[in-house]
This record gives structure tokens, C-alpha cells and sequence, in this order.
């Protein structure tokens, strides 16, 4: 990133300063908080995270509840598109007008401004853009999933994080699963082979509409950008916007990527507005001929399930992410019931953050498998756009990149 | 995060000394000619008793237990030393296969101990505890199909017997002894030199001790048979420095170290850490033995 005024240069070297304080005394805390967990926390009254949101709209405004609940977070900026969005977010968290930024290049002005970190909460299409900007200014990156839309922007993402690990930042990809303890086991013990080589499996992701009929205007980008939700290249469609939650498990434990693929997508059922599909059906092939059939639906009722199941010859994995994870055979697991994934992932990924940026852990365990899975999705929608099989090395070869129609939009 | 090629290196002190008398042990059974009694009569001259310090020293030197001494137990069970030491529990960052749970952190280990050479064998199994175990049959395979109380039972049978204590393992006995000096993924170069594992068990156990051992003369740490620990399993190892770690003091699962014959590489690792519900009988785990020394 080229560098700006002398002023801003000069509060950058007070911030490399601050994070070398921030990186200290957080240490400090791992050390001391066995013994006096009070006085430490007394000792650190100027050592919360300031942080940025990007994105202040339904999720990000949720999220950010979270940070503050955290209380190890201070939000010092908020940046939307939508003035309106910005202003609620700040007006709750009382960031100052100064601190507000708006349009399309807000996101950029904010990774700029003095702070340590930013949450991307921001429609996906722009969160490989945005993640690299907070890189770039030496911001500390927190990023919702999907990470990105299209090849590209995955293939932005996998090197903002080795970029962020090269300049000793914490990047963060948040997917809840990954950060579930009972999901995190039942997945290890495949991986140290308790249900033996796996043969083949299914992911499903079940639901009902989740964006309602926003108004959705095609010859109109801001009504777009609003119901991004429900607009095909904003989101990823639903295979990469939704579904990516059980194909992230999946490719999880299956731990590779897929060769290629097969697959169909339509829109029947849907009633409400905007362009993206309700359903998927998706043949994968990972290596050692492993098969995933993948489907998912985001119309009507009657059914919900984010789930993945695996065999091999001594066992099967079950997870199920408003439900139970386990495993059943020669070597069982019981695991347990998810209470509340959607949250408590979340928490627990704030919690990872904060104690990464505190402790200087930068090997950003999340950024290459959060790529793969995000690459999985977007081959399955390749594959049943087309109608026919899609290779993974055609996928990348090609490196389509989906183009939104921002025009109109304010910079 | 250390870098991978950072990680602390071992102490590696002999088995410290004041161990004299478990040798003697060893070396009567093996029928040595050293005796207390002939000692006791050389001290009736001083000169003598001057030699004798000098040559009791030179012979404790040469006859303290270090790690790869066997001593074979009442059951024909072979025992090696493990030294006190410190080493680095867990993996880098960097090493392939880890888990988050594999947190690098410093542990002492204050007190020598012995180790089953091998993993307790059915035909050992029978004479201490009576009747056969194993899914896989052959007295001199591992045994297994056994639960947490039934190792710990074998472990206070196998004390009356002898009149000495054994018990299992801790998970950082366990992961030093396995480790013998090294801080890689598995304590040899080649796994297949000495582990049966997924790659070449024929998803079966196989004759205990017919792979390498390591570099204290443990065999099959990395295979054949996963092993039941003593402590309680906690996902979280402790964040500083610890001595003598013994898990925490209750929980749902108990330990279980070692890759088996059903395991993946990756779960072969020195630091790879299973748990299991203590109930549980598996034929993919089976036991090894502390048998303590005398303070």
C-alpha cells in the first residue's frame, strides 16, 4: 500500500509501538492470569483492540455485540456503503462522525485510519478486496465467511494470509464449526483413523427462505447492494453464501480438495425476489475416489439440517450443526449436542482473535483450509451452472471472476 | 509461535544416581557375582574399605541405570529406564498433522522410572490377571478389547505379585518416554521401521516387538496398540511450564497415547493425543506399565 501523508506515517509508528505493547502485555496476561486474573485485567485498562467494522448491517451490527461482550474489543470505526447503516451502528457504539465512512471506498479509508484490527461483516463479493486492504495497512483481519466469491478473490484471500502471517498480523476466518471443541474432536479422530479410509458420504444443507423479498432491482445497484442476499454475484449464490457451511465440514474432514465434479441448480419454489437459486445437487470426487453428494434447498419448510456424514469401513461420522455430532462404529464417539453454534462459534472465534493479536500467534491456521472450502463451493456451482462435469485444474486454469454491476454506485 | 526448527531440545541426564540398589537387582537375577554380602566383608580392613568406595563408585558408575537398561520382571516382562529429564511436550506450529491441542510447553520429569519395554502381551495378561484378551489372538500379541479399569487392575495386580508398585503412565511420562531425546514428528525417521499402523498392519495387531525401538528400548510407542494413560483427557495442555504433570483431576474421557494398528500416520505422532471413555474396550487399545523405582 503506498503510503500516506507524513502525519498518518507517523501515527502508523505509534501503532507498530502500541500492537508491540498490545503483543507484551497480552503475554503477560497468559502468565499472570493463572494467579490474579483481576489485577491483570486492572493492568491492561488501555490495552483493549480497536477495532473497525466493516459491514454494519443485520450480521455486523450481531457480531459486534459480540466484540464488545468480549471486552478485550473497542470499536473505533465503522464503514458501510449506506450512510444510514453507518450511523446506526455508530451512533450505538459512539464512534465519532470523523470515524464514520461511507460509499464504496469507505472500507479502504477505514483499514487506513488508526486502529488494530477490522471485522468484514460486508457483502462476500467484497471481502477479498477488503481483507487485503486491512492487510496492507497492517490491520489485524477478522472475515466472515464466505471469504470471497470467485476464484480470485479466494486466491486473494489464501495470500492476504500468508501476507498477514509474513508481517506478523492475526487473520482470522470465521466458520463456526471449526471452532466447536466436539466438532474439532470428532473431526481429529477421523483424521487419526478411527472409522478406517473413507469410502463416501453426504452434505446437505436444508432450509427454508432466509431473505424474505427484499426489493431487488437490477437496473438499480444500491437496491441490489442492499438485498445482496439474494443476489447471485454479491453473494455467491446460495451453494457459496449458506451452503459453504457443511461443505467446509465436509471438506474438513476429508482434508482435500476435490478433483472435480458434477452437478444441477434450479429456482422453483422461491417466491421472493432476486436471482439466486434454492436448490443443489453436487457430485464430488476427492482423491482415493472418496464421493460427497451434496444437496441443499433454500425454499419452504418442513426440514432444516446443516449436515455432514462420512464413512469408512469401521465407522461413520455424523455432525450436524444444529444438532449432534459423532461417531458410530468399532470406535465410538459420543461427542455431544451443539447449544448454540451460530453464537458460540462466533464467541469463540472473537475469544481466538483477541488471544492471538495478544500472544502474537500468526500462523493463521484458518486462511488456507477457509480457501479450500470456499474453492469447493465454488467448483459444485461451476459444475451445475454448466449442467457437466467440472475438473478442479479447469476451475483454476479458468479463474473466472464474477463482476458485479456497481455502476451508479458512490465511490 | 517457535519456529518449528526452535523447539527446546531434551535434557538428557543419565537415570540419576541412588538408583544402585534396582540394579543390583537386575544384576543378581542375571547372575552376577556382585552381593551385598560379599561388600559387607571388605570393609573389615580400612585399605579395603578404601578400594571398596573406589570400586563401588567405578561399578555404580558403570551400572546406574541409563535409558535402553532392560530389567525383566517375575512375569518375563521387560522393563526399561526411563531417565528424569525435561522436554518439550506437544508439536511446532509448523509440524504436519497437528492439532491446536498440541500446544508446545515445558515439562519435567523429576523421578526415573521403568517402562514396559513392550505393550503388555495376552500371555502376560493371563498369568496376572487370568483368561485371554484380545480380539486378535496370540500370547505374544498385544493385548486388547480391555477397558481404563481393567489396565489399572492388571497394573495393582501384577504390584501384589511383585511387591512393588506399578501403575500406567502419565500422558507426559507417556509422550517423554516415546519421544527418547527427540522432538520430531515420530522419534525415528521412518515410521514403518517401527510402528504397525494403517500403511502396513493388515488392520491386525502384530507380535509385540518386532518393529525398532527407540532410543530408550521402547518398541511399538507409535503403533500396534494404542495405550491407556492415567490421567483424565483435557483439551487444553497448561500454558507455562510444568513438573510431573498428572491431568486433570477429573473428566469424561481418560487417555490414551500411541498410535495402533488402525492408525493413520498422522495419529502416530509422538504428540498425537487420543482419549477414549474409560468404559470402553477396544481392540485398537491396549496397555503398557510404570513400574516405579525406589526414591
Amino acid at each position: 500500500m503506498t503510503k500516506q501523508g507524513g502525519s498518518k506515517d507517523d501515527s502508523r509508528a505509534g501503532r507498530m509501538d502500541r500492537r508491540g505493547f498490545l503483543a507484551a502485555a497480552g503475554a503477560a496476561a497468559v502468565g499472570l492470569a493463572i494467579v490474579r486474573p483481576q489485577s491483570v485485567r486492572g493492568a491492561e485498562a488501555n490495552s483493549k483492540i480497536e477495532i473497525g467494522l466493516i459491514g454494519c448491517g443485520g450480521r455486523g451490527n450481531w457480531i459486534a455485540d459480540l466484540f464488545k461482550n468480549h471486552g478485550g474489543y473497542q470499536f473505533v470505526a465503522g464503514a458501510d456503503y449506506f450512510a444510514d447503516r453507518v450511523k446506526g451502528f455508530g451512533d450505538k457504539f459512539g464512534i465519532p462522525a470523523d470515524r464514520r465512512y461511507t460509499g464504496l471506498s469507505g472500507a479502504r479509508k477505514l483499514c487506513e485510519s488508526k486502529l488494530d484490527a477490522v471485522v468484514i461483516e460486508s457483502p462476500p463479493y467484497f471481502h477479498p478486496e477488503q481483507a487485503m486492504a486491512g492487510v496492507e495497512a497492517g490491520r489485524h483481519v477478522y472475515v466472515a465467511k464466505p471469504i470471497a466469491v470467485d476464484v480470485p478473490g479466494c486466491l486473494t484471500i489464501g495470500e492476504a494470509g500468508k501476507k498477514a502471517t509474513a508481517k506478523k498480523l492475526v487473520f482470522l476466518a470465521d466458520f463456526q464449526t471449526r471452532a466447536d471443541p466436539i466438532y474439532r474432536e470428532a473431526v481429529k479422530r477421523v483424521h487419526n483413523g478411527d472409522i478406517g479410509r473413507l469410502v463416501n458420504g453426504e452434505a446437505v444443507y436444508y432450509c427454508g427462505d432466509t431473505w424474505g423479498n427484499p426489493t431487488y432491482d437490477t437496473k438499480n445497484a444500491e437496491a441490489c447492494l442492499r438485498a445482496w442476499g439474494v443476489d447471485k454475484v454479491l453473494s455467491g449464490d446460495i451453494i457459496t453464501e449458506q451452503n459453504i457451511h457443511a461443505l467446509d465440514v465436509a471438506s474438513w474432514i476429508i482434508d482435500e480438495a476435490p478433483l472435480r465434479a458434477v452437478g444441477s441448480c434450479g429456482r422453483k419454489a422461491r417466491s421472493g425476489s432476486g436471482n439466486v437459486n434454492d436448490h443443489f445437487a453436487v457430485v464430488y470426487w476427492f482423491p482415493n475416489d472418496v464421493l460427497l453428494s451434496f444437496a441443499s434447498k433454500q425454499y419452504g419448510q418442513g426440514w432444516d439440517d446443516i449436515g455432514v456424514r462420512l464413512f469408512g469401513p469401521r465407522g461413520t461420522i455424523d455432525t450436524h450443526y444444529f444438532g449432534s455430532v459423532s461417531i458410530k462404529g468399532e470406535a465410538p464417539y459420543a461427542g455431544g449436542a451443539m447449544k448454540n453454534l451460530y453464537t458460540d462459534g462466533a464467541v469463540a472465534n472473537i475469544a481466538e482473535f483477541h488471544k492471538s493479536i495478544a500472544t502474537g500467534k500468526v500462523d493463521n491456521p484458518t486462511a488456507a483450509p477457509s480457501v479450500r472450502s470456499n474453492l469447493t463451493t465454488i467448483l459444485g456451482r461451476t459444475a451445475a451452472y454448466r449442467g457437466k462435469e467440472v475438473t478442479w485444474d479447469e476451475m483454476m486454469k479458468a479463474g473466472e471472476k464474477l463482476e458485479a454491476d456497481l455502476r451508479g454506485l458512490k465511490a | 509461535m517457535r519456529p518449528s526448527n526452535d523447539v527446546p531440545r531434551p535434557v538428557l541426564p543419565r537415570c540419576a544416581p541412588g538408583r544402585w540398589a534396582e540394579v543390583r537387582r537386575d544384576k543378581a537375577r542375571r547372575g552376577t557375582r556382585r552381593t551385598s554380602t560379599r561388600a559387607a566383608a571388605w570393609t573389615s580392613h580400612p585399605a579395603s574399605a578404601v578400594l571398596l568406595v573406589l570400586v563401588w563408585t567405578a561399578l555404580h558408575a558403570a551400572d546406574a541405570p541409563r535409558p535402553g537398561d532392560v530389567l525383566t520382571n517375575s512375569i518375563g516382562m521387560k522393563l526399561a529406564c526411563v531417565p528424569a529429564g525435561e522436554f518439550a511436550m506437544g508439536s511446532p506450529a509448523g509440524e504436519k498433522g497437528r492439532e491446536e491441542e498440541e500446544a508446545l510447553h515445558r515439562v519435567k520429569i523429576t523421578r526415573p522410572f521403568r517402562l514396559g519395554a513392550a505393550e503388555v502381551t495376552q500371555a502376560q495378561w493371563k498369568v496376572v490377571s487370568g483368561g485371554r484378551r484380545g480380539k486378535f489372538e496370540g500370547e505374544n500379541l498385544p493385548v486388547e478389547d480391555i477397558s481404563w479399569a481393567d489396565a489399572v487392575a492388571f497394573c495393582e495386580k501384577l504390584s501384589k505379585m511383585e511387591g512393588r508398585k506399578y501403575r500406567l503412565p502419565t500422558e507426559a511420562e507417556w509422550e517423554y518416554a516415546c519421544r527418547a531425546g527427540t522432538a520430531g514428528r515420530f522419534a525415528g525417521d521412518k515410521l514403518d521401521d517401527f510402528a504397525w499402523y494403517d500403511a502396513n498392519s493388515d488392520g491386525r495387531t502384530h507380535p509385540v516387538a518386532t518393529k525398532k525401538p527407540n532410543a530408550w528400548g521402547l518398541y511399538d510407542m507409535h503403533g500396534n496398540v494404542a495405550e491407556w494413560c492415567a490421567d483424565y483427557y483435557a483439551p487444553a495442555y497448561p500454558a507455562a511450564s510444568v513438573t510431573d504433570p498428572a491431568g486433570p483431576p477429573e473428566g469424561k474421557a481418560r487417555v490414551v497415547r500411541g498410535g495402533s494398528w488402525a492408525s493413520f500416520e498422522r495419529g502416530c505422532r509422538s504428540a498425537s493425543r487420543h482419549s477414549s471413555s474409560a468404559a470402553y474396550q477396544l481392540k485398537f487399545i491396549g496397555v503398557r506399565v510404570v513400574m516405579e523405582l525406589a526414591p
